[in-house]
């Protein structure tokens, strides 16, 4: 049951302090001025102390007329101020860094928003970093985030939608999306699905991610999570849906498909051949980090016979003293890399150098002089370590790297039968999985040509005036093609 | 039983994948052996008799289309129900569901024996027969569009291989070819009969033309499929007749993959296991588009649920691909399928074909 305003002062001032669990941190205030009696009250570290004394107090105090809440509201320079006659309410903004203002006998309580919050400036990126482009990232503040999107999509087609999400812990939820682009079924799922949420609280972008992802039995994440403005507002101007959450650093982005954790704004930023180059490389390098290990052990379990006579003897030699079957050694290995990854993302970044090197060198090279495992084994678990790191998003490098492990125990079972198995398995569970209700294998299912130019390789953006056709913009041409070719260079013909 | 399937967007697909659909239906456990059957038939002019086949292919797809033409938005086994009502209709479905099941049995039992026989001769049935139905229930599961995606996509995984084939060209013997047209007539057909063996597969576009979005586009890439199949038919054909003797290719019985064993690389010495093994990927669209036709085609006969038809499916396989061993042998199945087959899926659309435009005559002369 809710508490309503008016009151008189000494019944104000104690609901005020129940509401707040007899908090030692609200400030009350109650003075007399020109026979009014009035109540200020706030919360002490919530408030920018100096702003309200300055601009506020002083102005009430040195006046020499009565107040009221319409004077209040007129004459004191706050632009962001309200009017409350529910004390649960009134409470509830105090929480958030607001003055409230009580002259007794008003029926309403004037309160004026003078947030303070403690929060780091923007500062470089740390997770998903960038050799070539902006190097901003985003911090835990919403406004701050905000502030930096809307400085970046500077048009007044950027739609920033308000929710709350959670039932015991409140925290605000921005959709953010192109109005004129983004299709309007994605931005009605994404919505539906934030509003359906019935959850005590969410701690993160990447939680609320997790809660609305449309299968959460697969390893492979289906919404991009980044903390790079560069990456949030190209998805954004393509016609992707955005959503922020207040206090989390990351942003979250969909839908995606498979292909487009594998893109880096990068890509964009350097000539259309050299981010081609890259980006297949990183193609290659995935399927090199699935593939190789479970290949080895395959070879050497079952199949001599397809390893090149030459390179059987040396790997002959390198295993003569091995005393595991392959299995157990690539098992042995592969553990023993992701110990070092782990270990490594634990620490502080100085001791985490050395422990790489005692870990990799001293560890990989005691190994084989102890007859633990092969030359050639090292060699290569190496490279597909290497190789799932390419990984822009470090969600798809994780699930790469997970993948491997079935694969390689399929592999010593059964050799490349069972590898074909696993390869097989896997492919129908990625055209299985979907994003925000899209599929997520996207250009090659549903085979669409002309997505291949922005997804698998990159073409020069003068030949790709077309946006692409899964994203299902409402705007389907980025520029017209015509007048893009229409140059007017004096040397040619 | 309606004759005509209510339409589902959400459910169907767009009408060029019916190359993916119908090509991948075709090739799978067949082409590995079809070089010998031929040869054993038509001798060294067997490609003539793939050519002739590859013409009767089109005509059937023909037939095929028009049948599913003169109704709005009907599968085969609608049509048959409106033809010969609804018992003998249901009948014939049923007909249609176990020839499927056979010929899924044939598929699975000829790529068990052939990863037997080059690279786990201790594989057991079983677990083989296992892995393969674990991915046709998992594909299934996802319903019609990702049956389809796993039949395109699976396509492209593999359409590669054929690229592998330009080192036994390079090693062929022209010489092989002659005497050029020296086969009897006869002969020549019986070889084409065996191709169209190989071809079995197609009916599967009597089952999905409802799933269809644009009706008016189908006919492009059913003949683009089947064309692509003849193609391919035609290339290992004229390949391994001019690589192998005669006489070695009447005694290879999968002439097709023993084609592979001549490509290595560098870093690969023996590029034929990795070949049979990447066939799997080559059977899973048949497998699974067979599935989904058996499944779909009960629920539509009978108004089965499909999950518990659909285990119930890999089940009877199962059983049947681990015991069926001892009473017949893989060879026989094949043949026997192999008969079945060229009846119901070459012949008989002739026949229904025949029937509606008699039915249509019929009403033509009853209406006034």
């Amino acid at each position: 049951m809710s508490t309503l305003l008016p009151m008189n002062k000494e019944r104000y001032m104690k609901t005020s302090k129940q509401l707040l669990n007899e908090s030692p941190d609200l400030i009350q205030k109650a003075f007399k001025h020109e026979e009014q009696a009035i109540i200020v009250q706030y919360i002490a570290y919530q408030v920018e102390k100096e702003k309200l004394e300055d601009e506020v107090m002083e102005i009430i105090t040195k006046s020499k007329h009565k107040w009221s809440n319409e004077d209040l509201i007129n004459k004191i320079p706050i632009t962001s101020t309200s009017q409350e006659d529910n004390m649960d309410r009134m409470i509830q903004q105090m929480i958030h860094g607001s003055v409230s203002i009580y002259i007794e006998g008003e029926k309403e309580a004037v309160l004026f928003a003078l947030p303070k919050q403690e929060h780091r400036s923007l500062n470089q990126a740390e997770t998903e970093s960038l050799v070539f482009g902006p190097q901003v990232s985003f911090t835990e503040s919403l406004i701050t985030n905000l502030n930096v999107i809307r400085w970046r999509l500077d048009t007044s087609d950027l739609v920033v939608e308000k929710l709350i999400v959670g039932e015991r812990v409140q925290s605000e939820v921005r959709i953010v999306y192109l109005k004129s682009l983004a299709n309007e079924e994605n931005v009605e799922t994404m919505r539906q699905r934030i509003k359906d949420l019935k959850v005590a609280e969410v701690e993160d972008t990447s939680v609320l991610g997790q809660l609305i992802e449309d299968s959460s039995s697969t390893v492979f994440p289906q919404l991009i999570f980044t903390e790079l403005p560069d990456r949030f507002c190209n998805s954004i101007s393509k016609g992707r849906v955005g959503v922020m959450v207040d206090k989390s650093p990351t942003m979250l982005i969909g839908p995606m498909n498979l292909f487009n954790f594998f893109e880096s704004t990068e890509d964009l930023y350097m000539r259309w051949n050299m981010g081609s180059f890259i980006r297949l490389l990183r193609f290659v390098s995935m399927a090199l980090s699935i593939i190789l290990t479970p290949m080895y052990v395959a070879a050497l379990t079952f199949h001599y016979e397809i390893v090149p006579s030459t390179l059987l003897v040396s790997l002959g030699q390198s295993r003569a003293t091995v005393p595991f079957p392959p299995v157990l050694e690539a098992l042995l290995l592969e553990m023993l890399i992701e110990l070092l990854r782990e270990a490594g993302a634990r620490l502080p970044t100085k001791v985490g150098q050395t422990m790489g090197i005692v870990g990799g060198i001293v560890l990989g090279q005691a190994a084989v002089e102890a007859g633990f495992t092969s030359n050639i084994l090292i060699i290569i678990i190496a490279l597909s370590a290497l190789a799932s790191f390419t990984a822009p998003s470090y969600l798809m490098g994780t699930a790469i790297r997970i993948i491997r492990f079935p694969m390689i125990i399929l592999a010593g079972a059964y050799g490349i039968i069972g590898i074909v198995f696993a390869l097989s398995f896997l492919v129908i569970h990625l055209l299985k999985q979907k994003s925000l209700g899209r599929p997520y294998l996207s250009p090659i299912y549903p085979f669409q040509w002309k997505d291949f130019n922005e997804s698998i390789i990159r073409l020069p953006f003068q030949k790709n005036a077309e946006r692409s056709k899964s994203m299902m913009t409402k705007d389907k041409d980025r520029y017209s093609n015509d007048k893009a070719n229409e140059r007017k260079d004096v040397d040619r013909l | 039983m309606k004759t005509n399937v209510r339409f589902a967007p959400d459910q169907s697909v767009q009408a060029f994948y019916l190359f993916f659909i119908i090509h991948t239906s075709q090739i799978g456990a067949g082409l590995m052996g079809i070089p010998r059957i031929l040869v054993l038939e038509s001798g060294v002019d067997a490609w003539i008799a793939v050519l002739i086949a590859g013409v009767y292919l089109h005509f059937i797809a023909f037939i095929m289309l028009q049948i599913l033409k003169s109704y709005d938005n009907a599968d085969i086994l609608g049509i048959q129900c409106d033809l010969f009502g609804t018992w003998i209709g249901k009948a014939l479905g049923m007909v249609y569901v176990i020839y499927i099941f056979q010929l899924l049995l044939t598929v699975l039992k000829n790529y068990i024996e052939v990863v037997q026989v080059f690279v786990f001769p201790e594989m057991p049935i079983w677990l083989m027969a296992f892995f393969l139905l674990t991915l046709m229930i998992y594909s299934i599961l996802g319903g019609f569009r990702v049956v389809v995606g796993t039949s395109v996509v699976f396509f492209f995984l593999t359409i590669w291989l054929v690229f592998t084939i330009y080192k036994p060209v390079t090693h062929m013997d022209w010489e092989h070819f002659t005497p050029i047209m020296q086969t009897s007539a006869g002969d020549l057909l019986r070889g084409a009969q065996q191709v169209t063996f190989t071809a079995l597969g197609m009916e599967i576009l009597l089952f999905v033309y409802p799933y269809i979005q644009d009706k008016k586009r189908v006919a492009v890439p059913t003949h683009a499929g089947v064309f692509f199949t003849t193609f391919l038919l035609l290339l290992v054909m004229v390949v391994s007749i001019g690589y192998f003797s005669p006489d070695q290719l009447t005694q290879l019985v999968w002439a097709t993959l023993s084609l592979f064993k001549i490509i290595s690389f560098s870093i690969l010495e023996r590029f034929d296991f990795i070949a049979v093994a990447l066939w799997m990927m080559v059977i899973i669209p048949n497998i699974v588009l067979f599935g989904w036709m058996i499944v779909h085609s009960l629920q539509r006969l009978f108004n089965f649920s499909k999950k518990p038809t659909l285990y119930i499916l890999a089940c009877c396989l199962f059983i049947s691909s681990v015991t069926a061993e001892k009473r017949v042998t893989v060879n026989e199945l094949t043949t026997l399928t192999g008969k079945i087959g060229f009846w119901i899926v070459f012949v008989y659309p002739v026949f229904i074909y025949l029937i509606i435009l008699l039915k249509k005559r019929m009403k033509k002369r009853n209406a006034p």
